[in-house]
């Protein structure tokens, strides 16, 4: 009869070192991907996170869905240069009173993109707010790139200049995008993981947890399944 | 301009394996080359059936166990195949082929021996997350249950390199759902709440596996559950009661999050309830769940019963912080944080030692502090009409659930720390009666009396210890009518042990009717109205004098008088009691300051407090006589009867039987067997140099008094007297002073207050000053004149001679309360009756040497 345990406490055994040696092996050929890096998003309600998000993972311009509440999770494995990247993309939601539970998304983020919309002023009024967010809660070396969304749209109230210049002044990437209209959002994200691949390889990449073991000292080529990426 | 490219499966296991496949459906490719392929491979192909409908083929799964039994080194590999079956299952959508290899992971994981698990742990562990990382929320939830089952295994040994960030983030933003399907959304956040669940039980023993206690991890978890708490019509069940068991069966994300909770916090140790607590304070604040409150309790109410009662201080401490931190919010958001704070701070007091109990009350008392600071800046803006009423009448609210909680907590504490803490609550009251410390004062001393309300009065003197009982003495006639009436119910809740505070609230001569619960006073009782006795009586009195005084007051000062009576008075102190009941007359007949209609409140207490003395000393001549008195001001003076009033019709200077008479009382007392001779001496030596028959009819002050006594003694330092001791009786004094019998002085005193009356009426203040000093200078006069005459060469023998009669009584006193506690004795040392008797009024006169005729009438002054 095998060994059941459904008791939560016990004493921790020593864990041997050929255990250890076995595990990282198993890791290693179990990993579908080489390098996983993880993408926050934040900026105001409304301003099209999730719909950037939708139309980058699955290709679609989401109909009237609700307003994110927390924290929203998506997966997304892109090839660059031929090495698959995985892209864990946490979208938070706008709102004041998830803040507690957003910010403690931003400390493990490889990267972070601060929206604001295009036609709303008050979206890119609060951008230095968010900053000073990003400041508190993320790792000071997270990349960081501003996109003004809705570029689709006529009413725009930012002209692209002004967001140039702020990112600019606040050492971030800029990128404008239209969710609607597919424009720019596979940029964005590819343009993100193969900066952070880029950083991963000159190992700048800050190491936030293990669960990436990958991305480092791996020389094997992985084995992967017959997954198609698209790549645009 | 997207394109699709495909990876083809490379496997590392080119070192294990010759075969390299080029497979696009395991379906067919997987059974063409199955030859070739390692058995393990075939047993798991095998599991699956051609339509996924028809499920895991149970037979070959059998089989496949047995195998991963009989060779567990290839346990590892059986589940890396089965990850990279699902997953490409997944990516095709293959729901059906997915929930198949999840359930054959399952399987073999609950079958496996603990010891083995450990590599096939990761493949089941990339599984789960394969399956998170999908958008349906059918894998999801799948996926879940599958962690679940994990977390309920308990691993030999315990993977350090394991890391549940990923778990931790997906589950609780699944906790976050917003899927638009009503059913789902519950699903995937029930599920996320497992998940949760799961990963703390696999987590929480072993910091060095996972610390799940770091903030990282903390601050997501715990918003997670109270976001899905506070969604619930929170129930009134009492969170006390321990979580049903079978729970996690249970549909709804409130309860389930709840339980979740409660095992979270049930774990915490005391390292970790900090990174607990601060989601959860950042939580109610971000939400906006602080006003109104009820959700803030119930969370709180959840962490106080199950985090491990040691450290249920510093829940308490952490919300007392986050009181400091909301320093400048609105008073209702630190109103109702006081609030939650007092509906806690009581689970706290049982757990609560030592300083940590001074702190909490510290902590409460410097809140209160600083509200009243607050307080104060608020009125005085809003004299200028900058700031709204509004703003300080929320601050009084939060000020009194800061007395709220002051007391909860007291209610909680043994009653040893409830004096400890009265005590410190006194210590902090400020002396001063400046316009800010009045505040402060009737602050502290509503906390003190909250406090003095949850003490269960055994022994007096337990419950008034010498200093506080001073204090509390000087303030009760302490300018403020609202401090000396809050110092009363203080007063009352500490003497009432018998439970008659309410039917003595108000004065009332049908004392029958109030069912009054009497025991017989104690050795001990006896023994602190002895001590204590004449310091209160003449405090009382003191306090009746004032000119301030409301209704409320006099009404507060009667309970108090009513209730010493009660709980204290015996035969031997019975004497003391009707001399204070005289002297209250007697300042309602002469006093100056006192308005009529003080005059005639006091009178009604006079009466009030005859008729209650009978029920509690058996002189049934008293009560005769009482009855009489009573009768007589039905029918002749009803004013003079309770209910006291604000304001009276009659104008009349009570006079003649309506007036309790000294020596018709006297006569009651002796009857009784008692000494009679005790009522013609003053109770105490201070009252009695002022208040006492003697200075009845005279405005004479008591400084006057002493400094005619100091300087009587001064001026003649070297005059030795005779000293006629057989002749000078209480009675000659009196004669000396009033030389009309007693019979005749009635009267006399009759037209002598008609016309005092009339005088005050008419008179100026100047005149009446006039009057009253040339008044005190003939009695001065009266006095000097008299012991000019009496003091003798024996004098100084008599002196000495009192002294060891003094010694041998404190000696008597000592063997007598040998059954008392050494403190008890202590204070016997340290106060000789007459020092004690005086340490109130030595407070604010210089320690003048001892009155003459103290020294030369000592059987005046017999204790
Ligand atoms: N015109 C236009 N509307 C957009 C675009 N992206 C989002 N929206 C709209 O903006 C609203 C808010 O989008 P949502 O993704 O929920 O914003 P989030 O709160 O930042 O996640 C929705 O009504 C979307 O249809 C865009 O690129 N162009
Ligand atoms: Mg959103």
């Amino acid at each position: 009869m095998p060994k059941r345990h459904f008791k939560i406490q016990g004493e921790p055994l020593l864990y041997s070192c050929y255990d250890d040696v076995v595990f990282i092996y198993i890791q290693f050929i179990m990993e579908d991907y080489k390098f996983l890096f993880k993408v926050v998003l934040v900026g105001n309600a409304g301003v099209g996170k999730t719909c950037l998000v939708r139309r980058f993972t699955q290709g679609l311009f989401p109909p009237g869905q609700g307003a994110t509440i927390g924290v929203d999770f998506m997966i997304k494995t892109v090839e660059i240069d031929g090495e698959k990247v995985k892209l864990q993309i946490w979208d938070t939601a706008g709102q004041e009173r998830f803040r507690s539970i957003t910010q403690s998304y931003y400390r493990s983020a490889h990267a972070l993109i601060l929206v604001y919309d295009i036609s709303c002023q008050p979206t890119f009024d609060c951008l230095p707010d968010w900053l000073r967010e990003i400041e508190e809660y993320a790792s000071n070396k997270v990349l960081r790139i501003l996109v003004g969304n809705k570029m689709d749209r006529e009413d725009r109230e930012i002209p692209m200049h002004v967001g140039e210049d702020f990112a600019q002044r606040h050492d971030m990437y800029f990128l404008e995008t239209s969710a609607k209209e597919a424009e720019n959002v596979e940029k964005l994200f590819m343009e993100i993981a193969a900066e952070l691949m880029e950083q991963a390889r000159s190992k700048e990449l800050p190491r936030y947890d293990t669960n990436s073991p990958t991305i480092n000292g791996r020389t094997t080529s992985i084995g992967d399944s017959n997954c198609c990426s698209k790549l645009s | 301009m997207a394109i699709f490219r495909c990876c083809f499966e490379t496997q590392l296991s080119d070192f294990f394996e010759p075969v390299v496949q080029k497979c696009t459906d395991p379906g067919c490719c997987c059974w063409c080359c199955s030859a070739l392929r390692p058995r393990y491979k075939r047993l798991v192909d095998n599991i699956f059936p051609v339509n996924p409908q028809d499920g895991l083929i149970k037979n070959n799964m059998e089989k496949l166990t047995f195998y991963a039994l009989s060779s567990p080194e290839k346990l590892d590999r059986i589940g890396e195949y089965l990850y990279q079956k699902a997953a490409r299952d997944i990516y095709r959508r293959r729901n059906g082929l997915v929930v198949i290899a999840m359930e054959a992971m399952d399987q073999l994981l609950l079958a496996c021996h603990a010891q083995t698990l450990n590599l096939f742990v990761e493949s089941f562990l990339k599984m789960v997350q394969k399956l998170l990382e999908s958008t349906e929320p059918q894998l999801q939830i799948l996926a879940t249950q599958s962690f679940v089952r994990f977390a309920n295994i308990e691993e030999d040994t315990p993977s350090y390199h394991r890391r549940y960030d990923f778990f931790v983030s997906k589950f609780s933003a699944m906790c976050h759902s917003n899927h638009t399907n009503r059913d789902w959304c519950n699903q995937i956040r029930l599920a996320g709440i497992r998940g949760l669940q799961g990963v703390v039980r696999k987590t929480v023993s072993d910091d060095l596996v996972e610390n799940i206690w770091e903030p990282v991890h903390m601050d997501k978890i715990m918003p997670s559950l109270l976001y899905n708490m506070q969604n619930a019509r929170y129930p009134i069940s009492q969170p006390g009661s321990p979580a049903p068991h079978g729970e996690e069966d249970r549909q709804d994300p409130p309860t389930l999050a709840e339980s979740c909770m409660r095992e979270l916090v049930g774990r915490a140790s005391f390292g970790h309830i900090k990174s607990v607590l601060r989601p959860v304070l950042r939580h109610l604040d971000l939400h906006k769940l602080w006003v109104p409150n009820e959700f803030a309790i119930h969370a709180f109410k959840i962490i106080m019963f199950s985090i491990q009662s040691q450290y249920s201080y510093t829940v308490v401490e952490t919300l007392m912080a986050h009181l400091d931190d909301n320093s400048t919010s609105s008073p209702e958001i630190r109103t109702s944080i006081a609030d939650v704070l007092s509906k806690i701070i009581a689970i706290a007091a049982g757990e609560s030692v030592g300083p940590s109990v001074l702190e909490i009350i510290n902590s409460l008392l410097n809140h209160l502090r600083v509200s009243v600071s607050k307080l104060a800046k608020a009125e005085d803006s809003a004299r200028h009409k900058h700031a709204s009423k509004d703003d300080s009448t929320h601050e009084k609210l939060y000020q009194e659930a800061l007395i709220n909680a002051l007391g909860e907590f007291a209610n909680h504490l043994p009653d040893y720390q409830k004096i400890e803490i009265m005590m410190f609550i006194m210590s902090k009251v400020p002396h001063s009666e400046q316009d800010g410390d009045v505040l402060l004062q009737s602050m502290l001393l509503k906390s003190l009396l909250k406090v003095g309300t949850k003490y269960q009065t055994i022994q007096l003197n337990q419950a008034f210890p010498v200093n506080f009982l001073e204090r509390l003495l000087r303030m009760s006639v302490g300018p403020n009518p609202d401090m000396r009436l809050l110092v009363n119910k203080i007063f009352h809740t500490l003497l009432d042990r018998h439970l008659n505070l309410e039917k003595l609230l108000k004065p009332t001569v049908d004392v029958d009717s109030l069912k009054l619960t009497v025991t017989k006073s104690s050795r001990l009782d006896a023994i602190f109205i002895r001590k204590h006795g004449g310091d209160i009586f003449l405090t009382l009195y003191e306090s009746l004098e004032l000119p301030s005084n409301t209704v409320e007051n006099i009404e507060a000062a009667y309970t108090t008088t009513a209730l010493i009576c009660i709980e204290l008075v015996c035969e031997e102190s019975v004497c003391d009691l009707l001399r204070l009941i005289m002297s209250i007359q007697d300042l309602a007949l002469t006093s100056s300051k006192l308005s009529l209609h003080q005059k005639y409140q006091l009178h009604a207490v006079v009466a009030s407090l005859l008729a209650l003395v009978p029920h509690c000393v058996p002189l049934s001549s008293l009560q005769t006589y009482a009855d009489k008195i009573i009768a007589t001001r039905i029918a002749k003076a009803p004013y003079l009867l309770p209910p006291l009033m604000r304001h009276y019709d009659s104008t009349t200077v009570p006079a003649g039987d309506v007036l309790l008479d000294q020596p018709q009382i006297t006569s009651c007392l002796a009857e009784a067997g008692l000494d009679a001779t005790q009522m013609a001496r003053p109770h105490t030596g201070s009252l009695q140099h002022r208040h006492s028959w003697v200075d009845s009819g005279m405005g004479g002050s008591a400084a006057e008094l002493n400094s005619m006594e100091v300087d009587s003694v001064s001026s003649s330092p070297g005059v030795v007297k005779k000293f006629p001791e057989e002749e000078l009786t209480f009675e000659s004094l009196k004669r000396i002073l009033s030389p009309e019998n007693v019979e005749s002085r009635k009267e006399a005193d009759e037209e002598k207050r008609l016309r005092l009356c009339e005088t005050y009426r008419s008179a100026s203040f100047t005149e009446l000053v006039q009057h009253t000093q040339s008044k005190g200078d003939i009695l001065n006069d009266k006095l000097n004149q008299l012991l000019k005459g009496l003091a003798t060469k024996q004098t100084l023998r008599y002196l000495s001679e009192r002294r060891d009669t003094e010694r041998e009584r404190e000696r008597d006193d000592d063997r007598k309360s040998e059954a008392d506690s050494e403190e008890e004795r202590d204070h016997f040392d340290r106060h000789s009756p007459h020092s004690h008797s005086r340490s109130h009024s030595s407070d604010h006169l210089p320690p003048a040497p001892q009155p003459l005729y103290e020294t030369l009438f000592p059987e005046l002054f017999v204790y």
